[in-house]
């Protein structure tokens, strides 16, 4: 692993990163409550995206062939990190689908019983631990396990802790309200159904990414990734991103786009 | 036969059948402390029969060691890169092997089973509407919970999941054969997700066959709603078994792109790839991008018809358009999917057939890519009829009729390299003629359809499965059967019979032209699709009758090849060298390829594809000393 830049400064880079990421969320939300505007709803989305793409998920390190011998850890990890992008690149398509459905079932509304301050809360708590993973993937590629396994094990309990957000309680908030998915309540319409596959889908990829977490975490702690070798922590960390992509389009999608109806 | 039953393909049909069971029991165990009916029609609920279903599919790949590796990787135990197998004979392809060319051939096997059981159920079909008026499938037959009828409306609509699911692992089984060689690769670029997508398949495969016997159902391969929401629970299952195929179909394209991204020979740039390798990538392309739009169309009916969320329940405010759209969004492009690596079979084997180069290379590896990437906008043509927004039908109309471009560039580029070519004609050259001619029909009744005012009148008709049937069996049954005779040496090192394959081709191309000119006759005169009985008013039971014939006799060119396939395994003539007078790297080294392919690595010095040409030379090997062992 070459490095363009020391670790203070990797570090650095994180904090910046994720400072740009809370400014354009609480923007985004005050938008939200103020303008209504979709269109600069998109365009933040977007730009909080494209943050992530490169900054925590390292896009750019697909385009690194250097000529290195076909058999050696780097290149067959070059292989892997082709594979990995082709599955999210695969997988993005089921969430753009979902998003198509939102868009066609639910147009410029939202469901009113979702608790906006909940949302906001369960976007954070996300966002955070994306920090986190970031810190504790930098720190692994300087070769600083203790540093990883700490920084990933908050990611861990923040993840968790996002999962339960939306699984436990904001479910059971909006059921109570009366956004159901069953039978019988034609009052609701579509909405409920569109809420809960949605998050549902989503939340079954946080869970995924929590069980990858673990396994590597596992496996740092067996002493089993260096500075030079470690794919498996740098998988997880570029899923664990993709999941707080997924989500950075889904929060306005649900919670913001349009009128409470 | 003691060895069968220990074998990873029989432990994980068991295992399947004990997971589905404690699926099945789990969700009946919880309905029972809820209070809720734990029994129905088929003995287990539908909620029920879902997880089990599902619960099923992971024990199989559980159960067969398909994701024992990666299970150890998890725990942190390391594991050889490749494993060498330690089964002989067809103990191999019963058991988990990362070998390409083993999957390859496993692939091909589920294949071939599969045409035969969804070709079987075309002839049931076939059979009862040979004449007007119900013969055998009555309203009094009752068998898998389904009278005659309903039956009917079973088969004919697994006819067509079966015989695609058959499609996609045939494909999969000539590209994981032959990409890795064309490409001078050891292996596919991951070995493990290589075999994982070839296991899925089969408890895929028994999840669709499961649907018959939990009831069927009536909504032929598309599975719209409304009618999907209501058939019986046999709908779950395929659902189920397409959701699962579709991830065999996913993660077999992965790799597919990755290991001609990272593991082509030295000197193999894009422009000298064989021909075959662009048109796996476009495919690969769309599956691996598209397939996930019909996973969740049918994972959202599937949680419609479980929780009542309201997606396509127009009553609830839902939308039943949008599933054709998501639908169709797939399942469009899937017909490129399936034609894209036949017509690629043709462009590479034509000029090994005609000796003469393959006329515009660069256009051609082009047109592959302009099919997948155009075929990406052209999904609304299905849904004309649908009630969708007006104004979305001519540019769907346009973008459909562009398609006829990249593919006539493709048929230019074949009869250019036919023209004063020295022409042979061994069987798999028969069979590549055969796909142009079927194709060039299969292409020209596609307009009519693409033309939104034509297409109001043949839209739901016979001419449309005529045309359906053109296409696929020109884009892929002849390509796949040619492919099977050209690399069955390379994999056997042994022939399949010349006589044996001039019959099997003999007999089913003049049947096939039969078949399609007679569905689009009966449809034009205004035969509907699906429907078990017609009019005998209509005029047209003597075209039934010999359409009937025309199908039978179909299946018994395919029963002359099986007999060829099996019975040239042990007693084909022997044939280690370049029996077809080839350039490609594949048959510069004896047959059967070895375990780990090339043993001397080659280097790409020219063009693929100059046939004929004084002094021109496509690949050079190195010498084992100068670059050590691969």
């Amino acid at each position: 692993m070459s490095h363009t830049m020391d670790k203070k400064a990797a570090f650095g880079q994180g904090v910046i990163i994720f400072v740009y990421l809370a400014i354009l969320t609480i923007l985004e939300f005050f938008v939200a409550v103020t303008f209504k505007s979709v269109s600069i709803l998109i365009v933040v989305a977007v730009i909080k995206a494209a943050l992530v793409v490169y900054y925590y998920m390292h896009v750019y390190k697909l385009n690194n062939d250097d000529g290195s011998d076909e058999n050696s850890y780097k290149y067959k990890t070059g292989t892997n990190r082709i594979g990995l992008w082709l599955f999210l690149l695969s997988d993005a398509f089921v969430f753009a689908g979902l998003l198509v459905m939102r868009a066609n079932l639910l147009g410029l509304t939202h469901p009113h019983q979702l608790d906006q301050n909940l949302g906001l809360a369960v976007t954070a708590v996300l966002l955070v631990s994306s920090f986190f993973m970031n810190r504790g993937e930098t720190a692994m590629s300087y070769g600083d396990v203790k540093g990883f396994m700490n920084n990933t094990l908050i990611t861990f309990v923040l993840g968790l802790g996002f999962f339960l957000g939306v699984v436990l309680v904001e479910w059971r908030l909006a059921a109570h309200e009366g956004l159901t998915a069953s039978f019988g309540n034609p009052a609701v319409g579509p909405m409920g159904g569109v809420f809960y596959m949605m998050t549902g889908m989503h939340a079954f990829h946080v869970l995924t990414g929590l069980i990858f977490l673990g396994v590597v975490w596992n496996n740092a702690r067996k002493g089993l990734y260096t500075a030079e070798k470690h794919w498996g922590v740098e998988a997880a960390a570029v899923y664990w991103h993709f999941v707080d992509l997924v989500w950075i389009f889904f929060y306005p999608a649900l919670y913001l786009i349009g009128k409470a109806v | 036969m003691k060895r069968f039953f220990s074998s990873a393909l029989s432990l994980g049909l068991l295992w399947q059948f004990l997971g589905t069971l404690l699926g099945a029991g789990l969700v009946t165990g919880i309905r029972a402390l809820m209070g809720l009916s734990i029994t129905d029609t088929f003995f287990f609920t539908e909620p029920a029969w879902v997880m089990g279903g599902f619960t099923g599919a992971i024990a199989f790949l559980f159960g067969s060691g398909a994701v024992s590796d990666w299970m150890k990787w998890a725990r942190g135990i390391d594991t050889p890169d490749h494993h060498e197998d330690h089964h002989t004979g067809w103990e191999k392809y019963v058991n988990v092997s990362l070998d390409h060319k083993v999957i390859g051939i496993q692939y091909t096997i589920v294949a071939l089973l599969l045409i035969s059981i969804g070709g079987l159920f075309a002839l049931i079909f076939r059979t009862e509407l040979a004449w007007s008026e119900l013969q055998f499938l009555t309203v009094d037959i009752k068998l898998f919970g389904q009278n005659g009828p309903q039956l009917y409306n079973t088969l004919m609509s697994l006819h067509g999941m079966i015989m695609i699911v058959s499609i996609l692992l045939g494909i999969a089984g000539i590209i994981n054969y032959a990409v890795p060689l064309l490409l001078g690769a050891m292996d596919m670029a991951f070995p493990r997700l290589n075999a994982f997508s070839f296991w899925v398949s089969v408890p895929a495969a028994v999840l669709l066959l499961m649907s018959l016997f939990l009831g069927g159902f009536d909504t032929g391969w598309t599975g719209y709603p409304p009618l999907s929401v209501r058939a019986p629970v046999g709908m779950q299952m395929f659902f189920l078994g397409v959701f699962v195929a579709g991830w065999s179909s996913i993660l077999g394209a992965l790799n597919v792109i990755a290991t001609v991204l990272r593991m082509r020979a030295k000197g193999m740039n894009a422009m000298r790839m064989p021909i075959f390798v662009w048109a796996a990538i476009a495919t690969s392309l769309i599956a691996l991008t598209a397939t996930q739009l019909i996973g969740l169309s049918f994972q959202l009916v599937m949680f419609q018809r479980l929780f009542g969320m309201g997606f396509f329940d127009a009553a609830k405010g839902g939308n039943p358009v949008l599933f054709q759209h998501l639908f169709w969004f797939y399942s469009h492009p899937a017909v490129y999917v399936f034609i894209l690596p036949g017509l690629g079979v043709i462009s590479e084997l034509l000029p090994v057939f005609a000796r003469k180069p393959l006329f515009g290379y660069r256009w051609i590896a082009m047109s592959s890519l302009g099919i997948a990437l155009v075929g990406f906008v052209v999904w609304a043509h299905h849904m004309f009829t649908s009630g969708m927004n007006e104004y979305l039908r001519v540019p769907f109309m346009y973008s459909t009729l562009l398609v006829a471009i990249p593919t006539g560039v493709k048929f230019f580029s074949w009869v250019a390299t036919l023209w004063k070519g020295k022409i042979t004609t061994p069987t798999p050259m028969l069979f590549v003629l055969g796909g142009i001619i079927v194709f060039l029909l299969g292409g020209l009744s596609g307009p009519p359809n693409a033309t939104v005012s034509t297409d109001l009148h043949l839209h739901d008709t016979y001419f449309i499965v005529g045309h359906f049937h053109d296409t696929i069996f020109g884009g892929f049954v002849f390509p796949f059967f040619a492919a099977i005779y050209y690399w069955f040496p390379k994999a056997t090192g042994r022939r399949m019979s010349e006589t044996l394959g001039k019959w099997h081709f003999w007999l089913m191309t003049p049947s096939f032209f039969v078949l399609t000119f007679g569905m689009m006759y009966i449809g034009l005169i205004g035969m509907r699709r699906r429907i078990v009985d017609f009019d005998p008013a209509l005029g047209i039971d003597t075209a039934h009758m010999i359409l009937t014939i025309a199908g039978y006799l179909i299946g018994v060119s395919v029963l002359v090849f099986f007999y060829n396939f099996f019975n040239s395994i042990k007693n084909g003539e022997k044939a280690e060298g370049n029996v077809w007078n080839s350039r490609s790297p594949e048959w510069q080294v004896p047959s059967p390829m070895p375990a780990h392919n090339y043993e001397q690595p080659f280097e790409v010095v020219g063009e693929p594809y100059d046939y004929g040409l004084e002094g021109s030379q496509y690949v050079k090997f190195i010498s084992p000393a100068k670059s050590g062992h691969k």
